[in-house]
C-alpha cells in the first residue's frame, strides 16, 4: 500500500497531458485567427484603398467636363470683356484641368486598359487647352476675323460630343470596376467576420472539450476518493472488529492465564503438600519406575540409606535392596518386585535386607504398593520400615 | 503672463526648495513654453519681416501663424492678404512657406494630398529638417511634423493624422507672379513605387494657356 508521494500517479499525467494539448489548440487556433484576420484585414484595407481609388478616378472623370465648360465660359468671358481677371480665372481653370488630367494619369498608372481609354481624352483635353492659347493669341492679336473662324470650327464641337462620349464610356467602366470592387470588400469584411466568429466558436468548442476533460477527471477523482473512504471505512471496521476480537482474547486470556497460575499455584501447593506428606513419613519411601529405578525418595529413606537421592535417582533399586527371601538364592530368578509391578499387586510386609552407604545390612520390612494411572501400573511405591534401630 | 511676471521676484528671493515647488515648476514651464511658442511682435507679420529675416527657421515661421483662423479659399490668396487677414488654408500657409523658406537657403516641396471623400491637404515639407509644415498644426508645440522623403511617406504621415486615406498626391510649385500651379509628379496610393520627380521645366504642361 505505500506509495511514493513524489511521483504523480499515471492518470494524473494523461489528464494534464490532455488538458495541456487542448490549451496547444486553442493557442494554435488564436494564433491562426489572429493571423487570418489580420491577413484578412490587410486584403480589406486594400480592396477599400481601391474602392477609395475607383471613386476618385470617377470623381476626377466626372470633374473633367464641367472644369473645360468652366474654363472655356471664363475664356469667352475673356474674349467679351477682356478683362485681366477673367484672363487669370481661365488660365487658372485650365491649370485645375490640367491637375485634374494629372492626377487621372497617375491613378491610371498602372493599368493599360484604362489608359488606352484615357489617352485620347487626355489628347482632346491638351487640343482644347491648346485651342484656349491661340484663341487668346488671337484677342491679343486683334485678329477678330481669324477669331470668328477658328470659334465657328465645326471640328470643336465634333470633338466635344467625341469627349463627352469617350468620358461617358470611361465612367462606365469604373462604375462596373466600382461594384465589383465593392463586392469584393463587402466579401472581404464577410471573410473577416466568418473567420473571427468560426475562430470563437471553434475555441469556445476547444474550451468546451477542456472543460469537459477537467470535469470527467475530477469526477473520476470523487469517485476514487468515494472508493478510497469506502475502503477506509471497511479497513476501519475490519481493524475495529479485530480490535475487539484481540480484546477479547486478551481479557480471555489474561482469565485463562489467572487460572493457570492459580491452578499451578494450586498444583504446587498439592505437590508440595503430597511432597511433606511423603516426607514427614519416617518409614523410609522410594518411588520407583516400572522398572524399579528409582524416581524420588524421602529423608526417611536418605538416613536410611546414607546416600543423598543425587546417588540413587534412577538407580535401580535392586542395587541395595532385596528381599530376604532370594538373600542366599544361589540362582537368581526372577525379582519378585518387578515381578509385583508387572503383576499389578501389593507386596506387603515381606523381610528384606537394604544395604547401605557404608555397606552394612540393614533387616527391613517392606511393602510395595503399585502406582496406577487409570488402571495401568505407571509406578510403584516402595516403603521400607527399619527392624533394628542400627 | 502678466501674473507671471509679478511674481518672479518673489520667487527669486524665496528660499532654494520653494523653487521646486509644484506650482513653481508648472509656472516655470509656462513661462518656457510661452517664450518658445509665442512670437516676439503681437502685431501682423509683414511678408517682409519673413523674407528680411536671415534666421527664420521652419519652426519660427509657423510660430508666426499659431493665431490664425481657418478660412477656405479656392484660390490661392496673395501673401500679403493671407497675412493681413491673418486667415486661411492650408494652401496659403503651404506655399507661403514654400516662398519665404526657399529664399532662406531651405529646400522645400509642396505636396497636394488628396484623401477619400474629403478636401485636399498641401503641406510644405522641408529637406533640411526631414519634416513638414502643416496649417492644422500651427497653433501646437510640434509644428514640424516629422517625415520621410518619399511622397508616399508624406501622403501616408498627412492622411493619418487627418485619420483618413489618400487616393492621390501630388509634388507641385506655385507661382505668386503667374499664379499658377504646376504639377511637378503625381502618385497614387494603389500605384507602384514612386518614380523619380521629373522636372517640372523639361515637361511644360499643356494646360498651362497663354
Amino acid at each position: 500500500m505505500s506509495t511514493d508521494p513524489g511521483t504523480p500517479p499515471p492518470q494524473d499525467n494523461r489528464t494534464f497531458q490532455r488538458v495541456l494539448i487542448f490549451f496547444v489548440l486553442i493557442l494554435a487556433v488564436m494564433v491562426a485567427i489572429v493571423v487570418a484576420t489580420l491577413s484578412n484585414l490587410n486584403r480589406s484595407i486594400a480592396t477599400s484603398d481601391w474602392v477609395n481609388h475607383t471613386h476618385a478616378l470617377i470623381t476626377e472623370l466626372d470633374a473633367l467636363q464641367p472644369s473645360l465648360a468652366a474654363a472655356e465660359g471664363d475664356l469667352s468671358r475673356y474674349l467679351l470683356t477682356a478683362d485681366p481677371r477673367d484672363h487669370s480665372a481661365y488660365q487658372e481653370k485650365f491649370a485645375d484641368l490640367g491637375e485634374r488630367v494629372a492626377v487621372i494619369t497617375a491613378l491610371i498608372a498602372n493599368a493599360p486598359g484604362e489608359q488606352q481609354q484615357f489617352t485620347p481624352i487626355a489628347s482632346l483635353l491638351a487640343r482644347r487647352a491648346e485651342l484656349a492659347s491661340r484663341i487668346a493669341n488671337l484677342k491679343k492679336a486683334g485678329d477678330s476675323a481669324a477669331l470668328q473662324q477658328l470659334l465657328g470650327d465645326e471640328t470643336i464641337r465634333s470633338e466635344q460630343r467625341d469627349l463627352q462620349r469617350r468620358v461617358e464610356k470611361m465612367r462606365e467602366t469604373q462604375t462596373s470596376l466600382l461594384t465589383e470592387r465593392d463586392r469584393a470588400s463587402f466579401q472581404q469584411a464577410q471573410t473577416t467576420r466568418w473567420t473571427a466568429l468560426g475562430g470563437v466558436v471553434f475555441e469556445f468548442l476547444l474550451l468546451c472539450g477542456a472543460a469537459w476533460l477537467i470535469r470527467d477527471d475530477l469526477a473520476m477523482r470523487r469517485q476514487a476518493a468515494r472508493l478510497l473512504e469506502q475502503t477506509n471505512e471497511q479497513l476501519e471496521a475490519k481493524v475495529r472488529q479485530r480490535t475487539a476480537e484481540l480484546t477479547a482474547s486478551n481479557e480471555k486470556l489474561v482469565t485463562q492465564n489467572l487460572e493457570d497460575r492459580w491452578a499451578k499455584q494450586a498444583l504446587e501447593h498439592q505437590n508440595r503438600y503430597n511432597l511433606l506428606i511423603i516426607d514427614s513419613i519416617s518409614d523410609a519411601v522410594f518411588v520407583v519406575t516400572k522398572l524399579m529405578n528409582v524416581s524420588r525418595m524421602n529423608p526417611a529413606a536418605v538416613h536410611l540409606t546414607g546416600c543423598e537421592p543425587a546417588t540413587l535417582i534412577d538407580k535401580p533399586i535392586a542395587a541395595f535392596l532385596r528381599l530376604e527371601a532370594t538373600a542366599g538364592s544361589a540362582t537368581p530368578g526372577f525379582d519378585p518386585l518387578v515381578r509385583t509391578l508387572i503383576e499389578g499387586h501389593e507386596l506387603r510386609q515381606q523381610a528384606a535386607l537394604l544395604t547401605n552407604k557404608s555397606g552394612a545390612t540393614i533387616p527391613c520390612r517392606l511393602n510395595v504398593f503399585p502406582l496406577r494411572d487409570r488402571d495401568k501400573v505407571v509406578g510403584g511405591v516402595v516403603v521400607l520400615q527399619a527392624l533394628s534401630s542400627s | 503672463m502678466p501674473v507671471a511676471l509679478v511674481r518672479l521676484p518673489t520667487v527669486t528671493t524665496a528660499p532654494f526648495h520653494s523653487l521646486f515647488w509644484p506650482r513653481r515648476v508648472l509656472l516655470w514651464l509656462w513661462i518656457l513654453a510661452s517664450g518658445v511658442a509665442i512670437p516676439a511682435g503681437l502685431e501682423a507679420v509683414t511678408l517682409s519681416e519673413l523674407t528680411d529675416n536671415p534666421k527664420l527657421s521652419p519652426k519660427k515661421f509657423a510660430s508666426y501663424f499659431s493665431s490664425f483662423a481657418y478660412e477656405f479659399n479656392a484660390p490661392i490668396q496673395s501673401p500679403s492678404a493671407f497675412l493681413q487677414r491673418e486667415k486661411g488654408d492650408c494652401d496659403d500657409y503651404s506655399v507661403l512657406a514654400d516662398y519665404v523658406l526657399g529664399r532662406n537657403h531651405y529646400t522645400t516641396r509642396l505636396v497636394h494630398v488628396r484623401l477619400a471623400g474629403r478636401v485636399a491637404h498641401a503641406v510644405c515639407y522641408i529637406n533640411e529638417s526631414k519634416a513638414y509644415l502643416d496649417y492644422n498644426n500651427r497653433a501646437v508645440f510640434f509644428t514640424l511634423t516629422r517625415s520621410g522623403s518619399e511622397l508616399r511617406e508624406i501622403a501616408n504621415k498627412v492622411a493619418a493624422s487627418l485619420e483618413a486615406s489618400w487616393t492621390t498626391a501630388s509634388e507641385f510649385t506655385y507661382s505668386y507672379e503667374t499664379r499658377r500651379k504646376t504639377m511637378i509628379t503625381t502618385v497614387s496610393k494603389t500605384g507602384g513605387p514612386e518614380e523619380g520627380p521629373p522636372s517640372a521645366t523639361n515637361h511644360p504642361s499643356a494646360f498651362n494657356v497663354d
